[in-house]
């Protein structure tokens, strides 16, 4: 047989940058049919069935409006959460099968493989937003969104998902133990979830602490922002929500570059 | 004038601030040589690979890869590197996805990395297990997978940190044989291992590093003859004579033997084999002591390995 590791100067190369090539991997590595299960299926089970059970409850207390309406934008937003689970759940997992150690002695460097990282995230929050959108207009019907609101609300989705992965790649960077991983994801998942506009608006008659975690959670500000775009309805309001998003999100970003940079890409 | 592909001056390194990995390693790596990288574990073979492949920046010394310095042309150096870690390193899809994806990552065009992906198939063995998940396969199975992986993309040197471990004899052969013949074409390799017989068969140049420390570095054949002596004498006493007999040994053979005792059982050295057999018959006799067996055949890469670390690099002669 004939030599295989000829000089690299040698063997032809395709001409897609670096971070093309990483996305690709990314995407190629995540999608198989339990994870796409879980990061689309899981949104699209809460609004069939949250969609629809409490539409019932809501329409026989308020005469009718629609809580699917509602739900839609806000599992919309959901989905920078699902993405940020991806970004963190990859380096998790190069780190623990070898692979960021393997691709970091590779053709890359540390930065280009996080920003694959991140826009991969960014990909898999708007491709299911997307889905999202899909599945409320076979449920719904017309929709209310413009073709402006759309893009509103997938950029504001791109930046909560840029979010999500940074506050994920910062856990993941940190910790090393498996079970304390995905604990520590649960809960993050639940926090952000429940303490948001996601499911039920805010409200002045939630508990004080309620109210607290609505506050600060960027989720809150990706719902009510999402929404905005949904059915166009923009006040100077969501215009805070969004700056204060942005800022949260390069805070976070910044911690999560940090942390990265100098953690061990060992397995041991 | 020889090509250098690596140059490394009194590298240190330390992960704790207190022990150092690596402790003012220098050595050369010649272009198209196989150099083997001996040590016990936590000697300091991985941490040296870890710099070489710039996954860690050492704490100081001089490093330079291709006349490179890695803190600085790190991402140049890499493109024209390959690596098979001492871990285990998968993506998450099938044995032949994993070499899909890596040709990708590695910016190879579709149909040559159809045509590398099958050859390499079929030359590592895989394909009973290509449509399987690599984590689903055998130790020896993966290890097989990562290293036929990386021969997916052109490389001028080749790190193999322990590539062998977990395969059986017949495809650890194949691999080795592999190695020649890359390096015929040019590649240089830098080869860590436990097994002494494949250094033995595959490697040019050896390097011993113990504590982080080089302890000696040469030509095969030279190390033989400057650490194992012409011969080597092994001997197996009836038990329990063991602690006074070795001692009397040692004194008895005098200069140019080394002897390494394991248990009843020991390796002895030595330049003249004749003169050393004539020694061990009489003392035996006199002390009353058994000889349960004794042969005597030709030093291996084993010995030299045993002595250079058990007497800190000294060679035979010296000690």
């Amino acid at each position: 047989m004939s030599s295989f590791a000829r000089s690299i100067t040698e063997v032809n190369h395709l001409e897609a940058p670096n971070i093309t090539r990483l996305i690709y991997r990314n995407i190629k590595v995540n999608t198989d049919p339990g994870s796409l299960t879980i990061l689309i299926g899981l949104p699209a089970m809460y609004l069939v069935f949250f969609g629809f059970g409490f539409a019932s409850l809501q329409s026989s207390a308020s005469g009718g409006s629609s809580y699917l309406s509602f739900l839609t934008p806000g599992l919309m937003g959901f989905q920078a959460v699902m993405a940020g689970t991806v970004g963190g759940g990859m380096l998790w997992a190069d780190r623990r099968w070898g692979m960021l150690a393997q691709l970091l002695v590779g053709p890359f460097t540390r930065l280009q493989y996080l920003l694959g990282i991140m826009l991969t995230s960014v990909a898999f929050g708007l491709a299911g937003a997307l889905v999202m959108l899909g599945i409320a207009d076979l449920l719904l019907g017309a929709l209310p969104v413009s073709l402006i609101g759309l893009g509103f609300l997938l950029a504001v989705i791109a930046v909560g998902s840029i979010f999500f992965g940074s506050l994920m790649l910062l856990i993941a960077a940190k910790i090393k133990s498996n079970t304390t991983y995905n604990s520590i994801q649960i809960l993050v998942l639940f926090l952000v979830n429940f303490a948001s506009t996601v499911f039920y608006p805010y409200s002045s008659a939630l508990p004080a602490a309620i109210r607290v975690l609505f506050a600060i959670n960027p989720l809150t500000y990706i719902a009510d922002a999402v929404r905005a775009g949904y059915f166009g309805a923009y006040t100077t309001t969501v215009g805070y929500e969004v700056l204060v998003l942005c800022a949260e999100t390069v805070a976070v970003l910044f911690l999560a570059v940090r942390a990265y940079m100098r953690s061990d890409v060992s397995t041991e | 004038m020889v090509d250098l592909v690596v140059e490394a001056e009194d590298l240190r390194h330390s992960y704790d601030g207190n022990r150092f990995a690596l402790d003012g390693v220098s050595f050369t790596v010649r272009k198209g040589e196989v150099f083997g990288l001996l040590g016990k574990n936590g000697a300091g073979k991985s941490t040296l690979i870890k710099a070489m492949t710039t996954l860690i920046r050492p704490s100081s010394g001089t490093l330079r890869i291709f006349g490179m310095d890695p803190a600085k042309d790190g991402k140049k150096i890499r493109a024209r590197i390959g690596v098979v870690q001492q871990g285990e390193s998968f993506d998450f899809t099938t044995v032949e996805g994993n070499f899909d994806v890596y040709g990708v990552l590695w910016g190879i065009p579709r149909a040559e990395r159809r045509r590398r992906r099958e050859a390499l198939i079929q030359k590592f063995g895989l394909e009973e297990v290509r449509r399987q998940r690599s984590f689903d396969i055998s130790g020896g199975q993966k290890r097989r997978v990562q290293v036929a992986r990386e021969f997916i993309h052109g490389m001028d040197i080749l790190f193999l940190d322990e590539p062998t471990v977990g395969m059986d004899v017949i495809m650890r052969r194949t691999l080795l044989d592999s190695i020649r013949e890359e390096v015929k074409g040019g590649l240089t390799v830098v080869f860590t291992t436990h097994n002494l017989e494949e250094a033995d068969y595959v490697c040019d140049r050896i390097a011993v590093i113990d504590e982080g420390k080089l302890l000696v570095l040469d030509e095969v054949e030279n190390l033989k003859r400057l650490y194992g002596g012409k011969k080597t004498i092994d001997l197996t006493i009836d038990m329990g004579s063991a602690a006074r007999f070795i001692p009397a040994l040692t004194q008895g053979l005098g200069p140019g033997t080394s002897v390494m005792p394991e248990g009843d059982s020991m390796v002895i050295l030595t330049d003249d084999p004749k003169d050393s057999l004539a020694k061990i018959l009489e003392l035996s006799q006199k002390m009353g002591v058994q000889l349960e067996w004794i042969s005597v055949r030709k030093n291996t890469l084993e010995d030299v390995f045993l002595r250079s670390v058990d007497h800190g690099g000294e060679p035979l002669g010296s000690a």
